[in-house]
């Protein structure tokens, strides 16, 4: 046995006006979950503490908790000492329980038509994924979308594409999803993170729902207009000033000896709206010793198209992009862009590997830049964070090129999944709220790695939004100015 | 709030709900009987947990037996099952199960449950304990969740009224002796009174009674200790499946289950030497042989220091592909993951764990009580499984059973009998006694939970037994502190957990024989399963003994 002291969210209707924590300590098993240190508080402090649970197994979703900020199942996450233990973020009855009927009610129920027969194998195997919810609603307590619209939540969205897919049901699940907040989401992943049975919403869900309505003619203009772009001009931005790729050779070598070779997957946005960004990055590839191999013939990634549902053409994309690299023998290609790394590492099947420019220049170890006088604090791309799985190292990178670097909380910052362009009342109120949390960090510059993030977070507030290539670049502007200026 | 009438100093009812069916628990039974007793009439279902979070069904992970294949038969489906209950079965309810569970099998279907499909599109069926055909159904290693997700669709297309986390506290009797419905604590401590024509009991098991157990939170034998209190007779309540491979860590989420499928899927048991032991124990079966005779054969190799450190045995498939193992058992992958253990590349440690309860209220085939106006389905009840259960035929039992119990009470004609205001006041005498009382109840949960998995577990004697049941009955007699309205249900509860526990011990004493899941180091008379001259042990309020039949030479 042990002796750990956590925290507790405690509100009881009748006699408080809002939940307050209170500390406990507790005597705990080795290996006990949060759920026997529920217990232990009930048992040993307070035998009112009121909380579900039912199988201890992680297999009703009845336990459902925040600890220390994210929704797990009590009965599955250990225990350990110091932690906070919340409700949901859904209305609260007492203590830890919450009110889950106003969005269980939400979830869709089959129609079976009279005719309902066992479907064909395919079709169950294509079910089964979506079918594992138990309904324990920690999706729909992290989802960001939620927080803005009246999004009716993943799991709900889920449910509709597993009626989609059953031919038992007669429903129409195209026009409900879309009635649910289809078009809201973000894709930000932020629901597969916190789901207890690792239920892939945005991409088995989502996406699919949004192919389907695309087949239907209901996909939003704007989006429509996306896809149009791309299928003339093989890009989803439109040419307004001098593209990254117009400006560079096929090939960039290093300043010193060469320590390796990288393919550049540059993406829309670096190629087309901020182009100067990639141009940093290849500075800092030359100074590091990179040599990088840009072929003028990629395309757009597609991801624009496949987050949309408008999948008719994708294949073709895929296959300029994958010879672009493959027929130049290129084992490694590199992204800046965190969506089109995540596209390149998750929708497509490439004979090369792909790595984002911060596992590159990890990998590689860089250069010490000098560090800028600032205070820098560090929003995680959602495609990067959890997409690629990558939050280490722009952190690291990060920390060596700053003097001071603060943590903010991780979200959405709203402008994916097509959400930008289809919703941006949203997109807007997501960036909103990306501009509070940077504030509240008193930060100088808020620095990330994507270029939507980039563009978005900077029209939702003033603080400086820098990408961490650029910040290692004027390091090491900064180095050579104090360099020239001792010699 | 409880409101108080102030003149009478009494608790008061807060709300009378009436029906024409009313439907206790929301398991798989429960929820059959509600969709089919409500093509009669007006259902009303009560749950004490959020409707289908309840309970085991949701958890059951291995299967539903049905004949569904051309070269099965239900003569074989009920060989199987007479042969692993030890010929203590009713036949006519092993009947209805055998013939029913395909046709109850075609309803879930129909209703969109999402099974795993062979290639030539028939439900996948995959071989189970002391089956000679492989004929258990099943959707990967969720087959339970399945079926109660698919259940609460079709619920949810009745007029069936919903109370969720109310908890019936007792069953409500009218002036002819007939049940009338319920009375029951809703969150806050209110209280509900149920009025119905027909009430179906469909509360689930009880193997919380005992401290290593597979059963979710709400596995406290409330149905059989209501029931009981009511006047209702119960069969058989000596039988008790422990679950040959329950999880040993770590120590809070002991007992678990590690499905069935493991070995189903060709998982083997290996003992400390790392022998596969079943060899001694059962050699055609191996793995597969009936639940019984597995835990017998692992608690033997721990009791005689042939177990691991952790007091059980290994059960190993690191010899199947890892794929094999993500597709068919991706529950049991991801919970021991969670406690560090990849069961693909190391064995799990397992060890017998008291999950199912064969015995229960007597029925007939059409669900009834020996009570007037009680209808009963699922594991509350007794008789379909005899002394040990197959594994697979519970979800099936409460498909065939509930289904019947919903169409027999939603057949049942008006009750016209006035309810007894008395009896209603003595569950408030009773409730407010527990706000005098003084003994937490959880500590007398944990007693309880001790007493009988030390003297009532796998291998029982007569003087443990007598033991327990004097401890049990002063347990019973303590007077439980509720700390508020809201702990009043934590006091019903032990008090029910006293209950069902009092009468397992009963049966146990009553059965002077082994026989199937029953083992008495002090068994009285040798019998063979077949010819034993005894069948059901029974216990009511007004007698308790056991049944003799004649038995064709």
């Amino acid at each position: 046995m042990k002796t750990i002291t956590i925290q507790v969210s405690r509100f009881d209707p009748a006699v408080d006006t809002e939940p307050h924590l209170e500390k406990y300590a507790i005597q705990v098993n080795e290996g006990a979950r949060v759920l026997h240190a529920l217990h232990a508080v009930r048992d040993e402090h307070d035998p009112t503490l009121a909380y579900r649970y039912c199988c201890g197994s992680g297999q009703c979703g009845s336990c459902a908790v925040r600890v220390d900020g994210k929704p797990v199942l009590a009965c599955m996450e250990e225990a350990r000492d110091g932690m906070t233990v919340e409700p949901l973020a859904l209305p609260v009855l007492k203590d830890l329980t919450v009110d889950l009927e106003p969005v269980i009610a939400k979830i869709a129920r089959i129609c079976p038509a009279p005719d309902a027969a066992l479907p064909a194998r395919e079709e169950i195997e294509a079910i089964k994924p979506l079918r594992d919810c138990i309904e324990c609603l920690c999706c729909v307590s992290a989802c960001p979308a939620l927080q803005v619209t009246d999004f009716a939540g993943p799991t709900v969205l889920r449910q509709e594409m597993r009626l989609a897919l059953d031919p038992r049901d007669s429903g129409d699940r195209i026009t409900d999803a879309i009635a649910k907040g289809l078009f809201y989401c973000t894709t930000c992943k932020r629901c597969v993170e916190v789901c207890p049975k690792k239920i892939d919403t945005p991409g088995k869900a989502i996406e699919k729902l949004r192919e389907i309505a695309n087949r239907r003619g209901l996909t939003l203009p704007r989006h429509q207009e996306v896809a149009q772009l791309v299928q003339e001009t093989g890009r989803s931005v439109e040419r307004t000033q001098p593209t990254f790729l117009e400006q560079v050779p096929e090939v960039i070598e290093p300043d010193g000896p060469v320590r390796g070779e990288v393919g550049f997957f540059v993406g829309c946005m670096f190629n087309g709206r901020v182009p100067q960004t990639a141009l940093d990055a290849m500075e800092v590839m030359k100074r590091n010793g990179i040599r990088v191999i840009i072929p003028h013939e990629q395309v757009c990634c597609g991801s624009p198209l496949i987050r949309t549902g408008q999948t008719s053409f994708i294949d073709d994309l895929k296959r300029k992009n994958i010879d672009a690299f493959a027929s130049r023998g290129i084992r490694t290609v590199m992204t800046i862009c965190a969506g089109c790394g995540a596209t390149l590492k998750n929708d497509y099947e490439t004979p090369f590997t792909v790595k984002d420019v911060t596992e590159i220049l990890t990998e590689y170890g860089i250069e010490l830049p000098s560090k800028l006088d600032v205070r820098a604090t560090y929003h995680d791309p959602c495609h990067l964070l959890r997409g690629q799985g990558i939050s280490k190292q722009p952190r690291e990178l990060l920390r060596l090129g700053v003097r001071e670097f603060v943590e903010m909380p991780t979200q959405c910052c709203g402008a994916g999944g097509g959400v930008r362009s289809g919703v941006p009342e949203e997109a807007k109120a997501l960036g909103a709220k990306r501009d509070e949390c940077v504030k509240a960090t008193g930060a100088d510059v808020v620095v990330t790695v994507c270029p939507f993030c980039e563009f978005h977070i900077a029209d939702c507030t003033d603080v400086p939004v820098k990408n961490l290539t650029t910040i290692l670049l004027e390091g090491y502007r900064k180095k050579d100015m104090e360099r020239k200026g001792s010699a | 709030m409880v409101l108080y009438n102030a003149p009478t100093n009494k608790m008061l009812v807060d709300e009378i709900v009436d029906a024409h069916v009313l439907v206790i628990g929301s398991g798989g039974a429960g929820v059959r009987a509600a969709v089919e007793a409500s093509r009669y009439g007006g259902v009303v279902m009560v749950s004490k947990t959020i409707a289908g979070k309840g309970g085991c069904t949701t958890m059951a992970e291995g299967g539903y037996n049905a004949v569904l294949r051309d070269r099965d038969s239900v003569d074989v489906h009920r060989e199987d099952t007479l042969k692993g209950g030890a010929y203590l079965n009713d036949p006519a309810l092993v009947d209805a199960l055998v013939r029913e569970a395909p046709e109850r099998m075609t309803d879930l279907v129909r209703w969109g449950a999402v099974f795993d499909v062979t290639d030539d599109r028939q439900v996948a069926q995959r071989p189970f304990g002391g089956q000679r055909f492989p004929r258990t159904c099943y959707a990967g290693d969720r087959t339970g969740h399945e079926m109660i997700m698919t259940l609460l669709d079709r619920l949810d297309a009745t007029d069936t009224h919903l109370y969720q986390e109310v908890s019936v506290i007792d069953l409500i009797k009218d002036e002819n002796d007939a049940v009338a419905g319920a009375i029951a604590l809703d969150r806050d401590g209110d209280v509900l009174l149920f009025r119905a024509d027909a009430t179906v009991l469909a509360t689930g098991g009880g193997t919380q009674a005992y401290d290593i157990s597979t059963n979710s939170a709400a596995g406290t034998g409330d149905g059989f200790a209501m029931a009981y209190r009511a006047g209702a007779e119960l069969i058989d309540m000596e039988m008790i499946q422990f679950h040959p491979t329950g999880a040993i860590y770590p120590y809070d989420a002991r007992g678990r289950l590690v499905t069935e499928a493991v070995r189903g899927e060709g998982g083997i048991l290996l003992n400390a030497r790392r022998e596969r032991f079943m060899e001694r124990y059962d050699p055609d079966r191996m793995e597969l042989s009936t639940r019984d005779v597995v835990a017998r054969a692992i608690a033997t190799e721990v009791l005689e220091g042939r177990g691991t450190s952790r007091g059980g045995v290994y059960l190993d498939v690191t010899h199947l592909p890892a794929e094999t193992i993500e597709a068919r058992l991706p529950v049991m992958l991801e919970q021991f993951l969670a406690y560090g253990v990849d069961i693909r590349r190391e064995p799990m440690e397992v060890a017998p764990t008291a999950h199912h309860i064969m015995g229960g209220l007597r029925i007939t085939p059409e669900c009834r009580t020996t009570l007037k106006g009680l209808f009963a389905c699922g594991e509350v009840t007794g008789g379909v499984h005899g002394a040990n259960r197959l594994g697979g035929n519970a979800l099936a039992d409460t498909q065939v059973f509930g289904k019947r119990a919903g169409e027999f009470a939603g057949k049942a004609p008006a009750r016209s009998g006035r309810i007894d205001d008395a009896a209603i006041e003595e569950k408030f005498r009773m409730l407010d006694g527990f706000f005098e009382g003084a003994v937490n109840p959880t500590d007398v949960r944990k007693d309880l939970k001790l007493t009988m998995w030390n003297q009532a577990g796998i291998f029982r004697s007569a003087p443990d037994l007598r033991t327990a049941l004097t401890h049990i009955r002063r347990l019973a007699d303590k007077r439980l502190c509720a700390a508020s309205t809201a702990n009043l249900l934590e006091c019903c509860t032990v008090r029910n957990m006293c209950t069902t526990a009092s009468l397992i011990v009963r049966c146990a004493l009553l059965r002077p024989e082994n026989r199937g899941a029953h083992i008495r180091l002090d068994a009285e008379v040798a019998t063979d399963p077949a010819t034993s001259p005894f069948s059901h042990t029974y216990v009511s309020l007004t007698r308790e003994g056991i049944e003799r039949r004649e038995v064709a030479a």
